[in-house]
């Protein structure tokens, strides 16, 4: 570097605060774009929820005014609510915790290496790629009471005497959906499963098989202690898909029959965009983020003890 | 892996039958459907014994379908860019940069996907109409990136972590200025993390359904999903051939594309999954 006098170095100080001060400009530029479209599409439509869902806004009319907490009351109090909760538990953990089981056993079998494996690989992500839509008018047509593959296959075992009619049924309708979203949702938890899976290193495996471990300790010593981050994140990310969806079921059933299979998304839409109740809509909105705050916050706290 | 005991190969063959089954057999049977002629659509047959390609035909004959089909290639491939240029901008800023208020945002577009979607749009609705915005496409581009946004800042925020501060530093040092240094140097390291999130972009776009039912009530611009659900819950309830050779067809580009991706796609979203 050679002799420095005590103006050289200030002013080379100067240059890179200078050039700190540009810099963490340009990252909260960066940042910008998508700042704005948050602003836009996220943040002010859930202040303005905040604020709908204490008055009885209807969009329609002009008159809007302050009913304080009277939505959240007609919401906790009606008849539909406890149905409302259970439906979408239920929706919510069984489309997360079945496809994860089931993601898992078939990650371990594709993990194998075998022919073909790549093929069944390939066509377990199409039923993920396959739109929502379609997905429900296939699994419609797999669950028709008339003629749909279902019946026809349990007739013709001699299982049951008479068409079911899965989607129109209250005590089947809800397993009919989650069957199907189940079916949509483990491709992309064996994705992941399988990149985890596969980076499971191999001298641990064989620290434990010189040990004399058989399988089951592998999977209990190597294998999911490897996996707990990734499956944490699976269950999570299930956890907040789930509880927003409301494609599958609206193409499925609509929410019936007789409310059996709507959740917190389908019972928003329908207050918002069928009775026009916007103020009830969003009340039902702010319940469901506490719901699901909740239900994350439990289960992170469940994870915590086991830890 | 696992010794092939005789406990494993039990497990891996009933896992490979069941599992296998349930995952081919409904697409089978959609094709299977798509193929069968009229008459023969209300027999469980499994291999349609007067297959006929009318069905596919019709559909890719139908006016409005096309229609649909267009709204949907424009709203997603458009949506998809802009979310992946947004992401990856905002997921450098994250990753590379220090400035105030740089934590909320990251924690708060984590969040965003724990907001009710279907209250949100109530606003986003009054304010599309409010704009004269409704029924554009530009609404629905709009929505889908901040769909995206989530997983695609975090995605790539690991990609960019994973870059070593010194190879910026030295580009710097080499008198490249931050917008060079990001598009030349940054910006191709990561190039599989962007894939992915346009890929993901693309399927949640093309996918989507409650946000273009809601937003678009103009059939000409009206998209794929609603279009399904309009055409196929309504009048043509018990075309099942046409149903059928209409959801295949729809889901080909998105399968097309995935095909082309997937090797970048599996590692791109597990790469950040298994750090972080």
């Amino acid at each position: 570097m050679g002799l420095q006098t005590p103006r050289m170095r200030d002013k080379q100080l100067n240059i890179r605060q200078k050039k700190e001060l540009t810099e963490s400009q340009f990252g909260s530029l960066l940042a910008i774009p998508a700042m704005l479209i948050f602003a836009i599409v996220i943040l002010y439509p859930f202040i303005k929820s905040v604020y709908y869902s204490f008055t009885n806004e209807k969009l329609l009319s002009n008159e809007t005014s302050w009913v304080g907490l009277e939505n959240y009351l007609n919401n906790i109090s009606s008849n539909n609510f406890i149905d409302l909760l259970i439906n979408t538990l239920v929706f919510v953990s069984i489309t997360t915790f079945v496809p994860l089981v089931i993601a898992f056993a078939w990650s371990i079998v594709l993990v194998q290496g075998f022919k073909g494996e790549s093929f069944l690989r390939t066509i377990t992500l199409y039923c993920w790629v396959l739109p929502i839509a379609s997905i429900g008018l296939l699994w419609k047509w797999i669950f028709d009471a008339n003629h749909g593959f279902l019946n026809e296959l349990l007739s013709k075992w001699g299982l049951i005497s008479e068409n079911i009619n899965f989607l129109g049924n209250t005590t089947t309708a809800m397993m009919a959906v989650c069957v199907a979203m189940i079916w949509h949702s483990f491709p992309w938890m064996m994705a992941f499963l399988l990149g985890s899976l596969n980076s499971v290193p191999q001298e641990q495996i064989e620290a434990v098989r010189m040990d004399g471990g058989n399988n089951m300790s592998i999977l209990r010593n190597v294998i999911l202690p490897h996996m707990k981050p990734i499956l944490f994140v699976i269950v999570i990310l299930s956890l907040i898909n789930r509880f927003q969806h409301f494609d599958l079921i609206w193409v499925m059933t609509e929410g019936g029959p007789a409310h059996s299979t709507t959740t917190f998304s389908i019972e928003v839409y329908k207050q918002a965009f069928q009775n026009f109740n916007v103020g009830q809509a969003a009340a039902t909105g702010m319940i469901w983020v506490l719901s699901l705050s909740i239900l994350i916050f439990v289960y992170m706290r469940r994870l915590k003890e086991d830890a | 892996m696992f010794e092939k005991t005789i406990g494993f190969r039990i497990f891996f063959w009933v896992i490979l039958l069941t599992i296998g089954l349930f995952v081919v057999f409904p697409i089978y049977w959609m094709i299977n459907t798509s193929f069968k002629s009229p008459s023969e659509l209300l027999e469980p047959t499994l291999f349609p014994l007067k297959p006929t390609l009318e069905h596919y035909w019709n559909v890719i004959q139908d006016k409005q379908l096309s229609v649909y089909f267009k709204n949907s290639m424009i709203t997603a491939i458009i949506s998809s860019l802009l979310a992946t240029i947004v992401s990856a901008y905002a997921a450098y800023s994250f990753s590379k940069f220090r400035y105030r208020g740089r934590k909320t945002f990251m924690v708060l577009i984590l969040i965003s996907k724990m907001l009710p979607y279907a209250v949100l749009l109530i606003s986003i609705y009054s304010i599309m109409r409010t704009y004269g915005l409704l029924d554009t496409h530009f609404s629905l581009i709009f929505a889908y990136i901040t769909f995206t946004l989530p997983v695609g800042t975090w995605t790539l925020k690991s990609f960019f972590d994973e870059i070593p501060n010194e190879l910026i530093e030295s580009a710097k040092m080499d008198g490249a200025s931050q917008f060079r240094i990001l598009h030349k140097i940054v910006l191709p390291l990561v190039i599989p993390g962007m894939i992915s999130v346009a890929v993901l972009g693309f399927v949640t776009g093309w996918n989507d359904l409650l946000y273009s039912l809601t937003l678009v009530t103009d059939p000409d611009k009206r998209t794929i999903a609603p279009g399904l659900v309009f055409r196929y819950l309504g009048e043509a309830s018990s075309d099942y051939g046409g149903m059928m050779a209409a959801s295949t067809l729809i889901s080909l580009p998105s399968a097309i594309l995935f095909l082309f991706v997937q090797r970048y796609f599996i590692r791109g979203l597990t790469s950040g999954a298994v750090k972080g």
